[in-house]
């Protein structure tokens, strides 16, 4: 028999709750600034870690309703002001669910950057149309109302906290967690033993839903448990 | 009387609509709406009476339970923490306009708000004006007399006011120096600029620096306007009052009533500019861009601003927009009071796209309240215009006259990108733009300066 099938899910009782908070972020004007793609590189490899956040995950959450065509910040200048679509490309590719730490990710950005500008040296120092202005976030992360210890209660929540709390959970999560997952799919993991669920969840394709369309799905799999 | 004339409060209906050649249906008094329209429509000659600030709860449906509750959280750890916000007008102007909805908004979240404005005479206003230009990148002499005068009423506003709050909020460069208040209490004091920064006059600059150096943050409103300093420096948008005249939803038949008024037909797609008479608007550009998109495709083009009835400059732009419009019927140029909110809101809804050719910009506001119509949105990449027009995702950014002629043709012929833009663009305005969120960042921004709560980051 399998695991999401064991008991009754819909009126079990997780040991643990499970915590929807939710992350407020006040922008901060870095000192960086870059006018091409050369000094984008530079500032790239000197800028605070929280600038590299603000640009890559916290963007996300700032255009989450867009379903595709943006991915960070970083690969949307390098078309829109340097008109660089390969580039663009390479850097739109660099997902941040593939990193737990905000450094790896950094080099992971600056390794395509760098390659693009030593084989394309013109496109180093040509300007762009607009500067990149660094930017860095303050987090602070708040509390909701919605504290839930069953399933029926999980899926509640996931319909109603906010945009950013579902950032916050399934995309931040694995900065906070040091883990390729979110706290969604831990929770369900260790506390409903929902294996495939936890794994489902953590399959969703963030670069082409909107974060309302994540959410939909999130819930999909929670009540298909239930 | 002539269909050129341009409005003016006491003018009639068919006054305000003003056209470069006779229109036969606008040289005329219009025909009188029904009586249903009429009902609905204002007298737009005479200032409204001004509302009541919106409850809170008021802001549910527009941006969800969740979010009403995060404010709600923010503020809560915030309560008995008082706040002053300080500026240099009660009425008029930008900031006053937002000061108006986010003090009794703080205030309602249990956050005590005061509101103090600065005085000072003729001569101080002067200096200020010249001051703003300057810092803006007009040329200017700074002389020791100007200072002398900014410096006096700074102080004598300093003998005037008291600073017992929590934080301490000073507006523009106004009361810049009041921060020399701040030796005598424990506040958080913050320099909110909400203006361009980005190529100021240097002496003016140089002389108000050392002032703003003593602040514990410097807030501005684009990353392109900031300075390097050595404070902390946010971003704040400038945002806009869904609930507001200017922004509330609006019923069809208000639409209807305030497109029959003005004569413009709403079975043909409109173009609509909104925007004072000023040539870093490029009003001419706008109307050039119609003519080449016009020659491809149906439309009219709606030219809704004000400024020339009070300011001669204004006038002399209105001039050279009526004879670039020429005798083309379906330019439609109206020169409205600045109380026209809800005349605008309709016209904005009834629009098929916005365009903001702006030549030079500060925030762009009119582009915020187009998206957050979802209207489809054609601008200049200037500015802070884009913060908000994400290019081909939420909106379309222009460089030139033919980009937008371009554009108009484009958008008006792929209804469903248009219709894709103009969606993104009003949730990229929920998200970003709205006055609750306003509020947000000054709480957020107030904790983070108490310590109450900052989280590392991960």
């Amino acid at each position: 028999m399998s695991e999401e099938h064991v008991g009754d899910n819909q009126a079990r009782k997780s040991k643990k709750p499970f915590y929807f908070n939710t992350s407020e972020h006040l922008l901060r004007i870095g000192r960086e600034k870059a006018a091409n793609l050369s000094e984008l590189l530079e500032a790239l490899r000197q800028c605070p870690a929280d600038s590299v956040f603000q640009h890559t995950f916290r963007t996300l959450q700032e255009h989450h309703f867009i379903r595709r065509g943006f991915s960070n910040d970083f690969a949307h200048w390098a078309l829109s002001a340097c008109n660089e679509p390969a580039l663009a490309e390479r850097l739109a590719s660099v997902d941040v669910r593939e990193f737990t730490s905000l450094e790896d990710l950094r080099q992971s950005l600056v390794r395509v950057l760098a390659d693009y500008v030593e084989h394309n040296p013109n496109a180093g120092a040509r300007n762009a149309d607009e500067s990149f202005y660094f930017c860095a976030a303050d987090i602070v992360v708040l509390p909701t109302s919605f504290v839930p210890d069953t399933l029926r209660g999980f899926a509640d929540g996931l319909r109603r906290v906010s945009i950013h709390s579902i950032h916050h959970h399934f995309i931040e999560a694995r900065l906070r967690l040091k883990l390729m997952s979110n706290d969604f799919s831990q929770w369900l993991l260790e506390e409903m033993n929902l294996t495939e669920a936890a794994r489902a969840i953590n399959r969703i394709d963030i670069y082409t839903s909107t974060m309302e369309n994540v959410r939909q799905q999130i819930v999909g799999i929670v009540e298909r448990a239930v | 009387m002539s269909p050129q004339k341009a409005m003016n409060p006491s003018a009639s209906i068919a006054e305000t609509i003003s056209s470069s050649t006779p229109r036969p249906k606008t040289a005329l008094a219009p025909e009188k709406p029904s009586m249903e329209s009429r009902q609905a429509v204002r007298d737009f000659r005479t200032p409204p009476v001004p509302q009541p600030p919106a409850r809170l709860d008021d802001y549910q449906e527009i941006i969800g339970q969740s979010n009403l509750d995060s404010l709600r959280f923010l503020a809560r750890d915030l309560k008995g923490k008082t706040l002053k916000m300080v500026n240099s007008t009660a009425v008029g102007g930008g900031v006053a306009e937002m000061l108006n909805c986010l003090v009794p908004m703080l205030t309602e979240l249990e956050v005590t708000t005061h509101w103090d404005v600065i005085t000072g005479g003729n001569d101080f206003f002067e200096v200020t004006k010249a001051f703003h230009n300057a810092l803006q990148g007009s040329p200017y002499q700074l002389t020791k007399h100007v200072q002398e005068i900014f410096l006096m009423y700074n102080e004598q506003n300093m003998r005037r006011m008291q600073f017992g709050e929590d934080l301490v909020v000073i507006h523009d460069p106004q009361p810049a120096a009041l921060v020399q208040s701040r030796k005598d209490s424990a506040s958080h004091w913050v320099w909110r600029c909400h203006i361009d920064l980005s190529h100021p006059n240097p002496q003016v600059w140089d002389f108000l620096r050392p002032y703003i150096e003593q602040y514990d943050a410097a807030i501005f409103s684009s990353q392109s306007f900031a300075r390097q300093l050595p404070i902390p420096q946010y971003l704040f948008y400038p945002c806009i009052d869904p609930l507001s005249e200017k922004n509330k939803e609006l019923d069809e038949s208000m639409v209807q009533a305030v497109c029959d008024e003005f004569q413009v037909n709403r079975s043909r797609p409109i173009v609509l500019q909104v925007s004072r008479f000023d040539r870093a608007k490029d009003p001419v550009g706008v109307i050039q861009a119609f003519k080449l998109a016009k020659k491809y495709v149906d439309c009219q083009l709606v030219m809704a601003g004000g400024g020339a009835s009070d300011d001669p400059e204004g006038a002399a732009v209105l001039q050279e927009v009526k004879a670039a419009a020429g005798d083309d019927p379906d330019i439609i140029i109206l020169d409205l009071p600045p109380w026209c909110a809800l005349e605008i809101n309709a016209l904005q809804r009834a629009s098929t796209l916005v365009v903001q050719k702006s030549i030079k910009e500060g925030f762009g506001l009119t582009v915020t309240e187009a998206l957050w119509k979802g209207k489809p949105t054609i601008a200049s990449a200037v500015g802070g215009i884009p913060n908000q027009i994400i290019h081909k995702l939420t909106g379309v950014l222009v460089h030139s006259v033919e980009g937008c002629a371009y554009q108009i043709r484009y958008l008006l012929t792929h209804p469903d990108f248009a219709k894709r833009l103009g969606e993104n663009g009003r949730e990229h305005v929920k998200e970003n733009f709205l006055m609750t969120t306003n509020a947000k960042r000054w709480l957020l921004l107030f904790q983070i300066l108490n310590g109450t709560r900052a989280t590392p980051l991960p």
